[in-house]
């Protein structure tokens, strides 16, 4: 762990290239870190940023969808990509010898040909992928409850579109969204594990030669909570899904630390206050709680699954733990059994090349700078509980959204 | 590898770099041996091990674990039942010292029975709720007619019939040392685990559950009817063994068909045809008997033609296959070994089944020179006597598919 190093760069053309370097490690991976997704789209365009990650593996001016698809297996790549609210991610994880392979193919797709016919035959793919979601009471909550909670702030927007918007787009359309949000400015080229950062720089800096400098920008609109209750009958639930969302802190802010630790206190999964009450209760099969950092704001959840017959039960100890939470704070005993998991956790999370990837990517999208996870992990260990004060003082859970999807009928 | 005089097979594997350890307690608990009216009982004790063993109750026991920074977890399987830990080597002796109290002194609390059966009765009611993980639990009970065929979460019937007795009876007849395994792997020294694991595990007694041979139905097709959106596909086919000569072989076979992006399932059913977002194939086994586990999700109106797709996919593998996809299928599996060894977590896991399924540990290096053993001829030569055709065939949607 000592060994790694961190370096970064901008390029001419405005792309930030940043590196966590470890000449220990066996692999290497290589991401391209887009701030875009569906909170970005404007009407006419839901779903499109899921669309163009799936479009463009479909190919560029110099290969094909096969070509793509085969040139990845070649190098044995393990890759990806992932688009959610605010971010659209394509990564690979290769032996070291294949990284300016990776690289040249990956910035390559940044580039996507967008032909009509891959358009069309993508589009049904994508169809499959919603109706896939729609057979899953847990995804179906989440949707539901988060386009409730945020009302006509941009983050209500589903992440896939719904049906009728990708029946309806257009690829001339998704050219225009390319052209508007894949732009230098608006990207980072991320690197972990097994390379020399002066030589991957250098490649980068000539395999984006002829990229033209552009920034794109993100609206944000003023947020206010919607709290209440919802109960929403789902015909393919045979049992209830609850979730709670509550006011957080953003992905840019030092408090997400402390919401993180409060989340886990609350709701981790083998001894938060929630498993005790619903789960060795038997009132529930699982009970979580989470905090999930947006660009501007950020949220807590918890999520319950269990017998349906129990939901007034479900929602009383919840609720009831949420003020307990908020009113009585927590004790120094909690904190540091909660404080050297988060801690220990880290240290997992830095166990393989491609965690490192993620981690340094979107943290340093959000924050434009780079935090590396042994100062994360001393910073955690060195809390007290009287940091937690001003956190609570703000009230969380007093405006909090109760969502539950139960059985129909 | 070492065993304990008590039968406990500890195995380990240093990673000199890293600076976390998982380990990974496997016992012959599972499914299979789960007697037909008290089917569950081995995923119900799972859950009741945790409410509370050697001095400490239910929350002590978690708050100590805490203490120490382990992240923990446990499921149950057909065979077996794994108790995991990651966690930093300071804490080892300690976390051990707890591990051995929750296998081999529980408290089985009564106080705690009437939850665990409730938690058992809604992970079950839950399958409901997860159409691909119902149909693929279905295919097994269809196409195995041993115990391995049983479903892991029990049935509605046998956990309602369950007793505190009946569960202590099921934990004494199986849980012990023999057939068990403590797989290591992280920045520890092999002698060390092997010092704790004696002084920890060494006086762990107890019976060991017989052996169960697989047994088959023919092969046919079911139907569960349900208002889904999608359509839900399965397939089982025979495959081959862990152990047997032809395993690596027929493990590139599966990774040709469904490996990378440029597999044959993906090509044909999804990039060619735009049938589907999700079509897998993926080589399972029990101890003895190997198979190959197809599936696909799709809107009714695409069914047929996935189905009729994925089958002559997969039947067409005995034409052989060509030497660039055998090349991508090996450097794909190599770039897979050194990436799983990175993670303490998924090595001390393989570990652990290895041991379980072979008697033996496979260190990387060996699963990576059996791979590039597999020549051209012998994979095609594989591939032409052992047909992979005949499966059974399940579906799972609004409508049925023939």
């Amino acid at each position: 762990m000592s060994a790694v190093e961190f370096h970064e760069a901008t390029l001419a053309n405005g792309l930030k290239v940043i590196a966590e370097v470890n000449p220990e490690a066996k692999s290497a991976a290589a991401g391209y870190f887009v701030r875009t997704g569906s909170r970005d789209e404007v009407a006419g365009e839901e779903g499109i940023s899921h669309f163009l990650e799936h479009m463009v593996f479909k190919g560029t001016e110099r290969r094909s969808a096969w070509d793509v698809n085969r040139e990845f297996d070649e190098m044995g790549a393990k890759y990806n990509a992932f688009t959610n609210e605010e971010m659209t991610v394509f990564y690979g994880a290769v032996l070291p010898e294949f990284l300016p392979r990776l690289l040249d193919l990956l910035t390559d797709l940044m580039q996507p040909a967008l032909r009509p016919e891959d358009f069309e035959s993508e589009r049904k793919v994508v169809l499959e992928e919603i109706a896939l979601y729609r057979d899953r009471p847990d995804a179906v909550l989440f949707e539901r409850a988060q386009r409730r909670y945020f009302g006509m702030h941009p983050l209500a927007k589903p992440v896939l579109g719904t049906p009728e918007s990708i029946a309806k787009m257009q690829v001339g359309q998704m050219r225009a969204y390319h052209q508007r949000r894949y732009v230098p400015g608006n990207m980072i080229l991320a690197f972990a594990g097994n390379l020399v950062w002066e030589e991957i720089l250098l490649l980068a800096e000539a395999m984006t030669a002829n990229w033209a400098r552009g920034e794109a920008v993100r609206n944000h609109p003023p947020f206010k909570p919607r709290p209440g209750l919802e109960r929403d009958p789902f015909d393919k639930a045979s049992q209830l899904y609850t979730t709670f969302m509550s006011p957080g802190y953003s992905a840019r802010r030092e408090e997400r630390y402390m919401a993180r630790v409060l989340a886990e206190i609350l709701g981790d999964a083998d001894n938060g206050r929630l498993f005790w009450r619903l789960v060795d209760a038997g009132l529930a099969e699982s009970a979580m709680a989470f905090h999930h950092e947006f660009d501007d704001l950020g949220v807590f959840y918890v999520y319950i699954q269990g017998d349906p017959t129990n939901e007034e039960a479900v929602s009383e100890a919840v609720m009831t733990e949420l003020q307990g939470l908020q009113s009585g704070g927590i004790t120094s005993e909690e904190l540091e059994r909660a404080k050297l998991k988060a801690a220990t956790s880290l240290v997992f999370a830095g166990e393989t090349t491609l965690s490192r990837l993620f981690y340094l990517g979107v943290n340093y999208s959000y924050t434009n700078r780079y935090e590396p996870l042994n100062a994360v992990r001393r910073w955690l260990l060195h809390l007290e509980t009287y940091h937690f004060d001003e956190v609570l003082e703000e009230k969380p859970f007093a405006e909090t959204l109760e969502y539950r999807l139960v059985p129909a009928g | 590898m070492e065993t304990l005089e008590n039968g406990l097979r500890v195995v380990v594997e240093n990673q000199p770099w890293n600076p976390g350890l998982s380990f990974t307690l496997l016992v012959p608990v599972g499914a299979v041996n789960d007697p037909p009216d008290r089917l569950g009982a081995a995923s119900m004790l799972e859950t009741w091990l945790w409410k509370g063993a050697g001095v400490r109750d239910a929350k002590a026991f978690a708050n100590a674990l805490d203490s120490l920074g382990v992240s923990r977890a446990s499921g149950t399987g057909i065979e077996y039942t794994t108790f995991s830990a990651s966690l930093l080597p300071e804490g080892l002796p300690a976390t051990m010292e707890l591990y051995s109290d929750l296998i081999s002194r529980p408290h089985l609390p009564d106080d705690a029975f009437e939850s665990v059966r409730s938690l058992a009765l809604q992970e079950l009611a839950a399958i409901e709720d997860q159409p691909a993980r119902k149909l693929m639990k279905k295919l097994r009970r269809e196409a195995f007619t041993s115990a391995h065929g049983q479903p892991v979460e029990g049935e509605k019937e046998t956990i309602l019939s369950m007793t505190p007795a009946a569960l202590r009876a099921e934990y004494a007849r199986r849980y012990g040392p023999g057939g068990s395994v403590l797989a290591v792997a992280g920045g520890v020294k092999p002698d060390n685990v092997y010092r704790l694991a004696e002084e920890y595990f060494g006086s762990w007694s107890g019976a060991v559950s017989g052996e169960v041979p697989v047994r088959l139905s023919s092969p046919h097709r079911f139907h569960l009817q349900q208002e889904t959106e999608q359509v839900q596909i399965g397939l089982f086919y025979k495959d081959v063994p862990p152990g047997d000569y032809d395993f690596y072989a027929a493990r590139l076979a599966a990774s040709i068909l469904s490996g990378g992006m440029s597999s044959r399932l993906f090509t044909e059913v999804r990039e060619k045809r735009g049938l589907v977002y999700s079509v897998s194939a993926s080589p399972g086994s029990v101890k003895g008997f190997g198979y190959l586990l197809a599936h696909a999700g799709t809107t009714p109106s695409n069914a047929q033609e996935t189905l009729d797709v994925v089958r002559r996919v997969i039947e067409g593998l005995r034409e052989g296959v060509t030497r660039a996809e055998l090349d991508r299928a090996k450097i794909g599996l190599r770039a897979d070994l050194v990436l799983a060894g990175e993670s303490s977590r998924a090595r001390s896991a393989s570990l652990a089944r290895d041991v379980f399924i072979l008697g033996k540990p496979r260190s990387l290096e060996e699963i990576e020179a059996e791979v590039m053993d597999v020549t051209l001829d012998r994979i095609d030569l594989f591939l032409s006597r052992h047909a992979y055709e005949n499966p059974w065939v399940g579906t799972l949607g609004p409508v049925e598919v023939v």
